[in-house]
């Protein structure tokens, strides 16, 4: 066996004293989606970023497909097969449409694959491909989320993070970013979902953790924190 | 008329060598922060690039390669030694090590090549002068101004339809987001530099042809004036860098050609009062940067 | 102004015990290891020393008082040249050789003025630079002279029509080619127009086409601008098809400037010397190269050794080393012998009078004998 997607162990996250992550234990098992929920600077966007390679570890261990990544760069990692569509979206709005999935693409090293992928993504998202000529910048937030979700899945990862992808999204909006999450799940890609709006997160998570200070308060299957007041406790408390 | 016509096509032809060295400061600014004061020396070293090659009998095309391969190869070696180890520091970090850099390079040209100018002389037939319509013209202004145009048609088609290009401007943006795409960050910045020290060396063959001579010192006050045309032009704008270039080479030149020779001593002040008062109507720089970055 | 004096007092002290132990000469020498002043303040010192070195072989100066030099590195910047003439002067210096341009001098000859210590710049021409007072000295044919040499024969050549091309940022190259205007229209010439630029200006383009527009069309282009200067104009210049004459100053006296090829063919500059065959300059640059490998290229380094000659022979006059005596015998020179050529300084500004060598560049890129001559100091420009 090769292991699960992802395994956090133990991770630590600092920034000079302060703690962010403290001693995190996390699993992403193949072909499911982990969700990570917890109040604002309770520590999920560290944790994120650390296991894409953009954060240092103090501490602990990540593993990505049964293969130790602690410490790896962001680029070695994005080779190990994990994209990011990171807090923020962070799409390069100077750039065209077409021009941020290109540049994604370039990854794969394979231009002609490359292409195949971007025109499938702009069938995937028809908004994107109305728009492939536009500067990014001057998308609406829910196009840039798709877009930023596009641009991870350019370069085939096998596991995505999602940073909060529906924050600040109209209601629709967010329906069609739970469907798409569900739809890569059906795929196969193993998702690690951050979000802030708990109820949707578990409905389409098949795990749930829950952080606040900065440490796993809660861990175990979505259907039985949903009903746990613990859980609302801890989630409202930082 | 005449004269106007002259002098105008001096102005574009100094203004374009100030394009060409803000825009390389521009890119490297805009992708690492980095205000590159020793972006001079890169020139400088492309010209005793040119000035060894023909010393050791290259033809004088192949010196010029030479020169700019130089100049390309001290632009990586500079990232590489000095700037790389320096990355994510604050800009008053980074001003400082290029200020290192320039000071510890400009001494190894003066006691490893001369403190004097060497000589650097092209065939005759490069210099010279033509007629259009009664009107005699430089041949090395010309071609100047037509290089000039030539590298930054050719870095527009660079930055605007490759994936080398598009890295680059999303470095610009984002640079850590970037990596998380799997782009290798170093990768980008290593080409920002190159493109940034072949343009160096391009500046260093028009400055050398026109000048016919190379010292430690020679790439210092080009570049300051470049650095004045990126903050005019809005620092980290690309556009702006190589609009904030031509204006002031403008300035200098119909300043030097048209106004009293008992201002002549103020002219640099006028130049610079002009650029000032730019910057007070448009705080931001002719062409401010597209998007503001994230710290 | 307690602190200054306490200083002097301990400089005096420093002097007195110094004198006392030993007969050695202390000669302080500003010399820039870096910065516009390095490529004519090595080569100077290097003559120099070398000649204090062949003096000191022989017991020292008149075989008496060996010399002992300290020397300094200004870095050019003139606030490090007077903290370090200071320093030369705490360490027993009676004699300043200063760098080779008249700004570091002057502010030099400000802090030398107290004791009066005599000081003599390495090269600096420009004759302003003595009037800090009587202890101050040039070396080198002063601009004023130069200028008059070289005005002198472009008349004798015919030309008629000047066009000067100067820089007010330095008293060299604004005052050669405004000496020269002088000197050429007291001879009958005319000085159509000038052009003004600033040390290191990048594009000389501007004012070739002003010049290549003036009508009537001057025949002959004179500046005493330097290097990287004078290359970028007479590339400017000849690039826009201006074929005019163009004459200049001893700067021109460079392997640089001859290695502009056939661009500085045919021009013209002043010199402060010439090693014809089988004169003393010819036996120095022998002796030279045989003991140090590196062949003296320019005149400063002949005009380095002349320093230690006019110390030696000032010091035989004065009959000690006592400073004001030494100024004052220098100052009374007359006809005293040099290798580069012979110097006097009486009746001078202490500038002395020597012998300018007009030299013109051939196609080949060799330096030319024109002629040789003294100005004369009934027409001599005044500063």
């Amino acid at each position: 066996m090769s292991g699960n997607a992802l395994e956090v162990r133990q991770l630590e996250v600092r920034y000079g004293p302060v703690r962010a992550a403290i001693k995190i234990d996390l699993d992403v098992a193949p072909g499911s989606v982990t969700t990570l929920l917890g109040a604002n600077g309770a520590g999920k966007t560290s944790t994120v970023m650390a296991v894409a390679g953009a954060r240092r570890i103090a501490g602990g261990s990540v593993s990505i497909f049964g293969k130790d990544m602690t410490g790896a760069s962001a680029e070695d990692i994005v080779r190990a097969g994990v994209a990011i569509a990171p807090e923020g979206r962070r799409i390069f709005g100077s750039l065209s449409v077409e021009e941020n999935l290109r540049l994604a693409g370039s990854v794969l090293e394979d231009a002609q694959l490359a292409g195949e992928k971007s025109a499938a993504m702009m069938q995937r998202f028809p908004v994107l491909g109305e728009r492939r000529r536009q500067l990014a910048g001057l998308l609406s937030g829910g196009e840039q989320q798709m877009l930023a979700v596009a641009r991870a899945l350019m370069s085939q990862p096998r596991l995505l993070l999602m940073d909060e992808p529906s924050l600040g999204l109209a209601p629709q909006m967010v329906d069609q970013i739970f469907a798409i999450i569900e739809e890569l799940r059906q795929e196969g890609i193993s998702i690690l979902l951050v979000e802030q709006n708990a109820a949707l997160a578990l409905d389409v998570a098949d795990h749930a953790v829950v952080l606040a200070n900065g440490e796993v308060a809660a861990a175990g299957a979505p259907a039985d924190l949903k009903n746990d007041s613990l859980l609302h406790a801890a989630y409202l408390a930082a | 008329m005449e004269l106007f016509i002259q002098q105008t096509v001096n102005a574009i032809s100094l203004g374009g060598v100030y394009a060409m060295l803000a825009l390389g400061l521009a890119i490297v600014f805009s992708i690492v922060r980095l205000i590159n004061f020793a972006h001079g020396e890169i020139m400088t070293f492309g010209a005793y690039g040119i000035f060894l090659a023909l010393a050791f009998g290259l033809p004088p095309a192949a010196a010029l390669l030479f020169g700019l391969a130089a100049a390309v190869v001290m632009a990586l070696a500079m990232e590489r030694t000095a700037f790389r180890a320096m990355r994510g520091a604050d800009v008053v970090s980074l001003l400082i090590t290029s200020f290192a850099v320039s000071e510890i390079l400009k001494v190894l040209f003066q006691n490893g090549i001369s403190p004097r100018p060497v000589p650097i002389t092209f065939p005759p037939a490069w210099s010279g002068a033509y007629e259009v319509g009664g009107i005699t013209i430089g041949v090395v202004p010309t071609v100047s101004i037509m290089v000039t145009f030539t590298a930054l048609m050719g870095l527009s088609f660079i930055l605007r339809r490759t994936v080398a290009g598009m890295a680059m401007r999303a470095a610009a943006e984002d640079i850590e987001m970037l990596r998380l795409l799997g782009i290798r960050a170093n990768r980008v910045v290593a080409v920002s530099f190159a493109l940034s020290g072949l343009l160096a060396g391009i500046a260093a063959v028009i400055w050398t042809a026109q000048r016919g001579s190379v010292d430690p010192l020679m790439g210092f006050f080009p570049v300051l004036k470049a650095f004045i045309a990126t903050v005019l032009g809005g620092l980290g704008s690309l556009g702006g860098a190589v609009l904030g270039g031509f204006v002031v080479g403008m300035l200098e030149v119909l300043a030097q050609a048209f106004l009293p020779d008992s201002l002549a001593p103020y002219r640099d002040a006028i130049v610079l009062a002009a650029v000032i008062a730019a910057l007070l109507m448009r705080p931001d720089g002719l062409l401010p940067a597209a998007s503001a970055h994230r710290s | 102004m307690k602190l200054k004096s306490m200083l002097l007092a301990a400089v005096g002290v420093a002097a007195l015990s110094t004198a006392a132990m030993a007969e050695e000469y202390v000669i302080g020498v500003m010399s820039a290891q870096s910065g516009y002043l390095a490529p004519y303040d090595g080569p100077a010192y290097a003559g120099f020393q070398f000649c204090i070195d062949e003096m000191n072989a022989k017991g020292g100066l008149n075989g008496k008082h060996k010399v002992r030099t300290i020397v300094k590195d200004t870095r050019s910047d003139i606030a490090e040249g007077v903290k370090v003439v200071q320093e030369m002067l705490d360490g027993g210096a009676k004699f300043i050789v200063s760098s080779a341009d008249a700004d570091p001098t002057i502010a030099a000859a400000q802090i030398t003025a107290a004791d009066g210590v005599p000081t003599m710049t390495f090269a600096g021409t420009a004759p302003v630079l003595t009037q800090v007072g009587p202890h101050v000295f040039g070396s080198y044919p002063a601009d004023n002279q130069q200028g008059a040499v070289l005005a002198a024969y472009a008349r004798d050549e015919g030309f008629k029509q000047a066009w000067l091309v100067k820089s007010p940022d330095s008293a060299y190259t604004n005052g050669g080619p405004e000496y020269f205007g002088k000197a050429f229209e007291a001879l009958g010439g005319k000085v159509l127009g000038e052009s003004l630029y600033t040390l290191n200006q990048p594009d000389f383009s501007a004012i070739v086409t002003k010049i290549k527009a003036a009508d009537p069309a001057p025949d002959v282009i004179v500046t005493w601008a330097w290097e990287p200067d004078f290359p970028a104009l007479i590339k400017a210049l000849r690039g826009a098809g201006v074929k005019t004459q163009v004459m200049g100053g001893d700067v021109m006296d460079t392997p640089t400037v001859r290695g502009l090829g056939e661009v500085v063919a045919g021009s013209v500059h002043t010199s402060g010397g010439f090693p014809d065959e089988g004169s003393a300059y010819a036996d120095f640059i022998k002796r030279f190269e045989a003991k140090t490998g590196t062949t003296p290229d320019n005149n400063y380094y002949v005009n380095g050794c002349d320093i230690a000659h006019m110390i030696e022979q000032a010091v035989a006059a004065a009959g000690s080393t006592d400073p004001k005596a030494v100024s004052a015998a220098m100052a009374n020179i007359e006809n005293g012998k040099g290798v580069m050529s012979n110097f006097t300084f009486k009746g001078t500004d202490r500038m002395p009078l020597r012998e300018v060598v007009v030299a013109r560049i051939s196609a080949d890129g060799k330096k030319e004998f024109v002629r040789r001559a003294i100005a004369d100091p009934a027409t001599l420009p005044k500063p």
